[in-house]
């Protein structure tokens, strides 16, 4: 593989979804565009992730943006004969009037957008998840058009999709420097050589802060770990494919089904914290290990059992870890800054990078190709911490975008849309 | 009834390991280290005793090495080991020397049980087990999937073979290491975790056991395996069926 000095339009850096659906999209519009990636595709955050899709969010412009990444996730269905998408419906349940109360909220402000939903009592929702504890639920709302997005089978499509659009894939190879003259980029530099492009996609997942340090540029992402458990199939538990995924914010955690067993994760209160440049430069998210007795491993049985009573440290089960990439806000980076010219971000997807990464290529094609997008990218512009005083070192970054993880699901929410009326 | 069970530090073996430049030790440079598996299921399998026995059972958990062995010994202690035992040791040892610490520690604490596991992941001797029971005379049972107290201090346990499944019956004392299939380890509960950081760890030198070294097998080189695969991007399935063919072909 030679390609020491060879001449692209794009070059974007890290191979997992968020890279590669940008490749995709555009090589879709004849783009000359290269994904470089450390490792393998797809073996950052991206091998580790669970997929949740619940499209309702705080915003109108987020929400429509997840039913157009279904959309799109379908059409790439179709083109690889594949299935990304399992429709299985979600829950949102309270069991506090606080939470019952954003739950109210969801459903008004789904309904005032046409989308799908609607609220439960706790013997409808019994009926719908016989595996879950529900007698202390005051309120559930269900969104029968949720589901979550199988990562390796979206993986493989963006890939597949993006051969067939011209898209050049090399792995294995580390980006040490994004080069660039008097502001403007020129391309990249890597371990087995330079690759030129006047436009350089920093994709890079939880390492991204670090590749736009080589450019001197300041990123403020943080890499945070995360834990899911998945319990092995059970006779006596049995969880159906198309079982619903559960959002439990009250005990800080989500479920969902996976292969006749069931999926827990949570978002604790005070995470595992990373530093990327301390760790291997083979460093391999997919071989990472969680202890018998880890700390955060134990919150998450604890947290699990409360809602699914049979779950204890004792059941059949295999805990995954990896890290994700926060921002102070939650927010991701999509978009560029004023200090380098042709230098894009496309990061910081908070936990939800899979299920925004569809649309996100979109954006990311617009952005690069007309300056500009028919979607609403106000919240997540590359440069809406530029410069701002709070958000320039790393131990702010880290503490800050630590505080947004920790406090994901331990805040109660208000829709935009209903707070902004009042 | 007392159970020891021991605890081997050892390299995560899914990791990429590295090469001391003398080639003699492996590089433990950020590598993460943890409880050996087939460790972990004998701590597992004395916990099943404990929950399901009649009578009191006290677990102690046993590790020889350096001094972050503490960490894998703590392990032990937050999935439910009562206290644990440290014998500090910095170098390489071989099969024969640890069995001759344990043995010493055996003595001192009178266990009716040991259980260990059948090999350690980074050496792979499988020798520990087997040359305990013949320095203490013991009976032993390795390659354990089941145990099963029985009546009169007995014990049935199954082990498996290349050719099945052999049932053996065993007197106590005794030394059983575990296989894969006995049981699936927990992950320590959060309480238990919280209870472990207060268990003692007990450090006892090997001078205090009377034990001195008796080496019998040296390192004398390692090397890593040669993996220079070679990869090839195929057109399609008929192409594939013809490599395979062509590949059965020739080997
Ligand atoms: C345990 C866990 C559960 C999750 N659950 C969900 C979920 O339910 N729903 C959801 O939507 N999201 C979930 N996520 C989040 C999701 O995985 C991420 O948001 C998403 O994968 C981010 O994609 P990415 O492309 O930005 O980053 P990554 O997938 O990390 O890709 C970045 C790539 O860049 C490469 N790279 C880094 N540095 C360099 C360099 N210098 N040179 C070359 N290449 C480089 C890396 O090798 C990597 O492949 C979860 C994440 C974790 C860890």
């Amino acid at each position: 593989m030679q390609n020491k000095s060879k001449n692209f339009d794009v070059i974007v850096i890290g191979g997992g979804v968020a890279g590669l659906s940008t490749a995709l999209q555009l090589g879709r519009r004849g783009v000359k565009t290269l994904v470089v990636d450390r490792g393998a595709l797809g073996s950052g955050s991206t091998g580790r992730a669970a997929g949740l899709l619940g499209q309702l969010r705080g915003s109108i412009a987020a929400t429509s943006m997840l039913m157009d990444g279904v959309k799109i996730v379908q059409d790439l269905e179709a083109q690889c004969q594949c299935e990304i998408f399992v429709q299985t419906g979600s829950l949102r349940i309270a069991e506090t009037t606080e939470r019952a109360g954003e739950i109210r909220d969801l459903v008004a402000m789904g309904k005032s957008i046409q989308f799908p939903i609607e609220t439960l009592d706790a013997k409808q929702v019994a009926e719908l998840l016989p595996y879950m504890k529900t007698d202390d639920l005051l309120d559930a709302c269900y969104c029968p058009t949720d589901g979550h997005l199988q990562p390796a089978e979206l993986t493989s499509a963006y890939i597949k999709a993006g051969r067939q659009a011209g898209v050049e894939y090399k792995t294995n190879c580390r980006v040490d420097s994004i080069l660039n003259e008097k502001g403007k980029i020129t391309g990249v530099q890597t371990e087995q050589g330079i690759s030129h492009s006047p436009i350089v996609v920093n994709a890079a997942g939880p390492w991204s802060y670090l590749t736009a340090g080589s450019g001197d540029v300041i990123l403020p992402t943080a890499s945070i770990g995360h834990y899911y458990l998945t319990t092995r199939p059970d006779p006596e538990q049995t969880v159906d494919r198309k079982s619903p995924a559960v959002r439990d914010r009250h005990h800080r955690i989500y479920s969902r089904p996976e292969s006749g067993g069931l999926i827990v994760g949570m978002y604790e209160a005070e995470p595992v914290e990373y530093d990327m440049e301390r760790l291997p430069d083979d460093f391999d998210m997919s071989l990472m290990k969680v202890a018998r007795d880890d700390f955060n491993a134990a919150l998450l049985i604890h947290a699990a059992q409360q809602r699914f009573p049979w779950i204890n440290e004792r059941t059949p089960m295999t805990l995954t870890t990896g890290i994700m990439t926060f921002t102070p806000d939650g927010k991701p980076f999509c978009g560029k800054m004023d200090n380098l010219e042709g230098l894009f971000h496309c990061t910081g997807f908070s936990g939800h990078g899979i299920v925004q990464s569809p649309v996100v290529g979109v954006i990311m094609a617009d952005l690069i190709l007309d300056g500009s997008t028919k979607y609403d990218i106000e919240a997540m512009e590359a440069d809406r911490y530029y410069e701002l005083p709070g958000f320039q070192t790393r131990s702010e970054i880290k503490s800050k975008c630590a505080a947004m993880y920790g406090s994901y699901y331990g805040r109660v929410e208000r829709p935009e849309i209903l707070s902004d009326s009042e | 009834m007392k159970i020891l069970v021991t605890c081997k530090r050892v390299p995560d073996p899914d990791q990429k390991i590295r090469l001391q430049a003398d080639s003699r030790e492996i590089d433990s440079e950020n590598l993460p280290y943890i409880l050996n598996p087939f460790d972990a299921i004998a701590v597992e399998e004395s916990l099943r005793i404990r929950e399901t026995h009649g009578e009191p059972v006290e677990i102690v958990a046993i590790g020889i090495g350096v001094e972050e062995c503490d960490k894998t010994l703590r392990t032990a202690l937050a999935m439910g080991a009562d206290r644990a035992v440290l014998i500090p040791w910095d170098s390489f040892l071989d099969p024969w020397n640890v069995s001759g610490i344990l043995e010493k520690i055996i003595q001192r604490e009178n266990p009716s049980l040991v259980l260990m596991g059948k090999q350690a992941v980074d050496g792979d001797s499988n020798q520990t087990g087997q040359m305990l029971a013949a320095r203490l005379g013991w009976a032993q049972a390795t390659f354990a999937s089941r145990i099963e107290f029985q009546s009169g201090g007995k014990l049935k346990v199954e082990r498996e073979t290349d050719s099945g499944i052999e049932t053996l019956g065993l007197n106590l004392p005794a030394i059983i290491t575990a296989d894969l299939r006995l049981n699936e380890p927990r992950y320590a509960s959060l309480p238990s975790i919280m209870k472990a950081r207060k268990k003692p760890i007990e450090r006892i030198e090997t001078s205090e056991l009377g034990w001195a070294p008796d080496p019998k097998v040296e390192i004398i080189n390692m090397s890593m395996p040669q993996t220079s695969r070679k990869k090839v991007r195929l057109t399609d399935i008929s192409d594939l069926v013809a490599r395979i063919k062509e590949a059965l072909k020739t080997n």
